[in-house]
């Protein structure tokens, strides 16, 4: 398992690998499945929630879905104490923009500057990377809706659909049997809502097992809304109804 | 005409009525004498928070984007909306931080909590004393007309539509007494049940 | 002191400002261009302290060409005037504040004006002067400035300004330069 060139995150193996980026990658394997769709007037990001146990209060807030500015929102798989120190430094970049140049940070921007951050992790001795990947779902002026998913080491790509986390191999499967390049948000909703019903570990659909946000058009530009669980039920029994 | 407060001009007023509130501004921004802008809007909304900033206009712009961050990033975290209240506290501790080197700002809060239903105005100095009102908090470089026009128009508990009319008679009979102040008004009414209703002025264009 | 004048019309923004460079009692150039292109639709023109000047707004455009190339997308006009605004304000409250004023004129799908005085005052008007022309022409701007002009009574317009300009001003100010920013970018009118 281990051996000579895994003890620092910025050593090459022979192999020419970092294997601390690798396990970093490894965890996020492990964590709940999280997906994004991009439709044609808009976004939907799907998350899998791990209940670990039933005393755990579901009431508080979203676990995996962060507002990052009024037109970015994003959803995490990994270590999430590591996603909500990297969440609030993205705020805080989003907001700097916003202030100096009185727009909205473009979603490839932000992403960027995000990605940026974790690179330096996996150059800079010393510190372990961050355990996390995100699938960041955006609108700006200039590039319409856009999706992305970023990795420990840095990279970020740009997807039409994407999924990550525990059974991102079958979700992957499955998005790609579904995809559909001209659907409508609420269309994509349903299809996000099918593959995760397919993917999930549990047997029984649940709102307490779900994460649902989607990312609009609106008069002002985009609107996002991360969804409370009573608004995840309509969703559900939409599903449901179809399947059987 | 050193004095950093009254280099732009300009005035702001607020109100509280039964189950409302309104907030004025004139329009006017000049350099002394000289008018440069006859649309500078001076009220700036946060959420359901309704924030005026008088005084030298580059603070007015730098504060105000540094609230705009503030009260994004208390909603982001939070997740709920900021009360009125709060965002008074919040404005009183960013000007009391430059203390020492202050903002020439004279900002004034007006909104309704949304738990209670009570409408709520406070007023400022430079350096973030408050003063919470309840009736009428008045500011910029009318100020002294504005006392005067409100202490003989207000009345209590008055509609929306009254309100509307008090605030806007104040507000215009102070700037014409007032050289710096002026070029139209602008008017917030904010209803307890969440219905806002913005409305401009005219006034004399000298 | 320098003339900064600026009228937006219907399809462009003109940007008019003095020729003569001036240090103390004497002239000391007669073609000087006091407008800078920041990017493909940006131009800023700029009067104040001869060095911080040019200091600021050579700033002020690498720090916009920079954004250009980091991030694939150049920055809108009405960015780059809040960028500049941002600085401004800043430095007022540093050591040595610039002592700058500007106009930021842009066109992207509509022309817009803004006008940014050293203390970091950023207001988008259609027609702005900054410094002593400003008591010349605004009364003339007042009265024959419409939403509509076509480029030709822009230039009429403008006209007039320089016109009453070289009747009251006590100095010589060597005639004007006109810039033209419409969507195809920056020019100097002859």
């Amino acid at each position: 398992m281990s051996n000579r060139y895994d003890s620092r995150t910025t050593i090459f193996s022979p192999e020419g690998r970092l294997y601390q980026v690798e396990y970093a990658m490894e965890a996020i394997s492990h964590a709940g499945t999280a997906l994004g769709i991009l439709a044609k007037d808009g976004i939907v990001l799907a998350a899998e929630k791990k209940v670990s146990s039933k005393l755990l209060e579901q009431e508080t807030s979203a676990e995996k879905m962060y507002v990052l500015s009024k037109n970015i929102i994003c959803v995490v798989a990994g270590i999430d104490s590591d996603a909500s120190t990297l969440v609030e430094t993205a705020r805080k970049m989003a907001l700097q923009h916003f202030a100096t140049y009185d727009e909205e940070i473009p979603v490839e921007v932000l992403v960027k500057r995000i990605c940026n951050v974790m690179q330096g992790y996996t150059q800079f001795g010393g510190l372990r990377p961050y355990g996390v990947s995100f699938i960041f779902a955006g609108w700006d002026s200039s590039q319409g809706f856009q999706l992305y998913q970023s990795n420990p080491s840095g990279n970020y790509t740009g997807w039409l659909a994407t999924s990550v986390g525990a059974n991102t191999t079958s979700a992957q499967t499955l998005l790609k049997q579904e995809y559909k390049p001209d659907s409508t948000l609420e269309e994509a909703c349903d299809q996000a809502m099918l593959i995760m019903s397919k993917t999930m570990d549990s047997s029984a659909l649940t709102s307490t097992k779900l994460e649902f946000a989607t990312i609009k058009a609106s008069s002002d530009g985009a609107e996002y809304n991360v969804y409370k669980p009573k608004d995840i039920e309509p969703l559900i029994e939409k599903v449901k109804s179809t399947t059987q | 005409m050193s004095n950093p407060s009254e280099i732009n001009g300009g005035s702001a007023v607020a109100m509280i009525g039964k189950d409302c509130v309104a907030i004025a501004c004139d329009l006017r921004l000049g350099l002394q004498s000289v008018t440069v802008s006859g649309d500078f809007e001076k009220i700036f909304q946060y959420g359901g928070n309704f924030v005026a900033f008088t005084g030298l206009a580059t603070d007015v712009q730098t504060v105000s984007t540094e609230l705009r961050q503030k009260h994004a990033l208390y909603e982001m975290v939070e997740e709920r909306s900021m009360e009125p209240n709060t965002a008074a506290h919040l404005v009183s501790s960013m000007l009391y931080s430059r203390r020492f080197a202050p903002w020439f700002v004279g900002p004034l809060v007006a909104g309704i909590n949304s738990t209670t239903g009570e409408p709520y105005v406070c007023s400022f100095d430079s350096i973030g004393s408050m003063d919470v009102s309840h009736d009428f908090v008045v500011t910029g470089t009318a100020t002294n007309q504005l006392y005067g026009m409100a202490e003989s128009l207000y009345e209590k508990d008055m509609s929306p539509e009254q309100l509307f009319e008090t605030i806007s008679q104040t507000l215009l009979c102070a700037a014409d007494r007032d050289a710096i102040t002026g070029s139209g008004g602008l008017v917030y009414v904010i209803e307890k049940n969440g219905k806002v209703t913005k409305k401009l002025l005219k006034s004399r264009q000298d | 002191m320098d003339i900064l004048l600026g009228i937006r019309t219907q399809n462009e923004v003109l940007l008019i400002t003095s020729r003569s460079l001036a240090r103390g009692i004497s002239v000391l150039k007669s073609d000087d261009v006091k407008v800078l292109e920041c990017n493909k639709h940006t131009a800023l023109a700029f009067s104040g302290e001869p060095g911080d000047t040019t200091n600021f707004v050579e700033f002020i455009r690498a720090n916009v060409r920079l954004y250009g190339f980091q991030n694939k997308q150049e920055l809108t006009t009405h960015a780059v005037a809040s960028y500049a605004r941002k600085e401004l304000a800043t430095s007022l409250r540093s050591r040595k504040p610039y002592q700058v004023n500007i106009l930021v004129a842009g066109h992207n799908g509509t022309p817009e004006l803004h006008w940014i005085d050293y203390l970091g005052t950023n207001v988008t008007l259609p027609y702005a002067a900054h410094g002593y022309a400003s008591y010349y022409v605004l009364s003339t701007l007042d009265r024959w400035w419409t939403e509509t002009l076509t480029l030709e009574e822009g230039l009429e317009l403008a006209r007039k300004c320089i016109d009453e300009l070289e009747k009251r001003m006590p100095i010589d100010f060597k005639g004007c330069n006109i810039h033209v920013v419409d969507q195809n970018g920056v020019r100097l009118h002859e």
